[in-house]
């Protein structure tokens, strides 16, 4: 029998066929105070703004399915004529940069015109995803067999592979200390970020343990907020605000491995599901991790910005500890940026679509942690999230 | 970690499961999954293995991964294995662990002897925190849960080199 992941499926029908024109988000906060119908109508708006286009021009509508804004809501606040295109994509931190990839193929197929990707939610005055759900039973599934152990956050499942990784490559939470560090103080530079007050080595290492082996300052953060890209064909872009610097999309891919279901079932922790999406989106750009000026990664916890620059191909398996020692290569002004906003470490947690946003400030050269010693081309977005995740190029059209 | 161990330092090793948290309804998880609470309630470890290639799987699904038979059973295992990896948490988000102070706790995943990459997640009694070690040996047991004796959970203690 053929499984099927080694048949390839390496062509690239959307490549150069979408441009990001546009983006746009709300004041990020603990308590917005407002709803999520609001909070997008407002991210949406912005980034319709900064393409130059009507919110009333948008035909496809790319939502995570864990948002609440469903589509029938949108249209009608955005005074949307004709939905055409809709899709929802699933999971949290694997749909931010495959929210991307569904647009440029919507865009590529002549679906639809102007399609947002959106991501609206009260993750901190709202449901917190760092909280276990309620008293009630459990009808099955992999939560029956995780939660009665104890195992009902996100941290208790990914520390699981963080414990292995560092069995199997030697890494310790200073070398994760290295990537907070470096992550607060490109969020220190922006003003849109939450936390800005620059941190130590020593104050991640003396910092709450959370659940071993992470520490607090290893945590993103929950908060309330919004964003929204406006995507649309190389042609329109030319015609719209930002026509002197097209941002394209080369290419996209997701992935999953085996043992994906309760997150922690992979035949090997120490290896995230990302290496799926990573080899085919290679092979479908036809590039390397030597090509990309930048890399912003979805740091739900820190250890992941190791995991990522190893099955991403920017260092070998078991290198990235010495490579984010000192956090000189990882910060803006080093060998290769990483996270130039501060992620959702520092900045805040959107489900990983500010890392789109930030790709298009670097390669418009507007990021408030500008590399200055080099030009942005391309930038890889990507996710190793452990069960599923994204990955997209955006390079300079 | 270097830690001086005084003679009368309260122990924090986990002495019993968790209480106050969610736990499966019997009545309503699947066909393919009841077998396991089945072979815990009558004190056996019990992981679903198709019938056809005999490969073990967990967790439980109703079509083999490996052949694609819908055929299994549910066999009873030796209940031994070693830590894989875990986590110690300290902070509690579940009320019940809050307020019954259930922390500090230990969540382990157990590969289990019988096959590579066989794997359930659990508790290891017994054994301080600091003393939790990824290939450390462990053995199962079985506890009814506080809450609801019907639903009796595998648990695992230190155990000697096998």
């Amino acid at each position: 029998m053929t499984s099927p992941n080694i048949i390839p499926a390496n062509a690239n029908g959307i490549r150069d066929k979408a441009a990001i024109v546009g983006i746009g988000e709300t004041e990020f906060s603990w308590h917005s105070g407002r709803s999520e119908l609001q909070l997008a109508s407002e991210a949406i708006k912005a980034a319709c703004d900064d393409a130059g286009i009507a919110p009333q021009d948008i035909d496809g509508l790319i939502r995570y399915d864990m948002e609440s804004n469903h589509e029938t809501l949108l249209t009608q606040s955005l005074g949307i004529k004709n939905l055409r295109h809709w899709e929802s994509v699933s999971y949290g931190g694997g749909a931010g940069n495959a929210t991307v990839g569904h647009a440029a193929a919507a865009i590529a197929a002549g679906y639809a015109n102007y399609v947002v990707c959106f991501r609206a939610a009260n993750l901190r005055s709202g449901v917190r995803l760092g909280r276990a759900r309620g008293p009630e039973s459990i009808p099955g599934g992999a939560d029956s067999f995780a939660v009665p152990w104890g195992s009902m956050a996100p941290a208790h499942r990914f520390g699981m592979f963080v414990r292995r990784y560092m069995h199997q490559y030697r890494a310790t939470s200073r070398h994760f200390g290295w990537v907070a560090v470096t992550l607060r103080e490109h969020a220190s530079r922006n003003p849109r970020a939450l936390r800005r007050e620059r941190i130590t080595i020593d104050d991640h290492q003396n910092s709450r343990m959370v659940v071993d082996p992470l520490h607090v300052l290893d945590f993103c953060q929950e908060n309330d907020g919004a964003a929204a890209v406006v995507m649309t064909t190389p042609e329109r872009a030319r015609e719209l605000r930002h026509s002197d610097t097209l941002t394209l999309v080369e290419a996209a891919a997701q992935g999953a491995g085996p043992g994906n279901d309760g997150i922690v079932y992979r035949p090997d922790l120490a290896v995230a599901e990302s290496e799926h999406t990573a080899r085919d989106l290679w092979a479908r750009a036809r590039l390397s991790a030597a090509d990309m000026d930048a890399m912003m990664f979805y740091d739900h916890f820190t250890p992941f910005c190791l995991i990522n620059l190893e099955t991403y191909g920017f260092v070998p398996p078991g290198e990235a500890k010495d490579f984010v020692e000192g956090g000189g290569n990882i910060r803006f002004d080093g060998m290769l940026p990483v996270n130039t906003h501060g992620g959702n470490h520092s900045e805040a947690y959107v489900h990983g679509l500010t890392h789109v946003q930030e790709a298009v400030r670097l390669i418009r050269g507007t990021s408030t942690a500008q590399p200055p010693h080099k030009t942005i081309n391309r930038v890889l977005s990507c996710s190793s999230v452990a069960q599923l995740s994204g990955a997209v190029i955006i390079r300079r059209g | 970690m270097a830690q001086q161990t005084e003679p009368a330092a309260k122990s924090l090793a986990m002495a019993k499961p968790l209480e106050g948290v969610p736990l499966p309804d019997l009545d309503r998880v699947p066909d393919y999954e009841r077998g396991f609470w089945e072979g815990t309630r009558a004190g056996e470890l019990r992981i679903q293995q198709c019938a056809d290639c005999r490969r073990f799987r967990h967790l439980p699904t109703p079509m083999c991964p490996e052949c694609s038979s819908l055929a299994y059973d549910w066999t009873r295992v030796s209940g031994r294995g070693f830590v894989y990896s875990f986590v110690i948490v300290g902070h509690p988000v579940h009320p019940a662990i809050r307020e019954r102070e259930q922390t500090p706790y230990n969540i382990c995943m157990i590969e289990l002897a019988e096959q590579e990459s066989l794997r359930i997640c659990s508790n290891v009694l017994q054994v301080e925190p600091e003393d939790i070690e990824i290939d450390m040996p462990v053995r199962v047991t079985f506890v009814p849960a506080v809450d609801n004796p019907d639903v009796v959970l595998p648990v695992f203690l230190p155990a000697s080199e096998q």
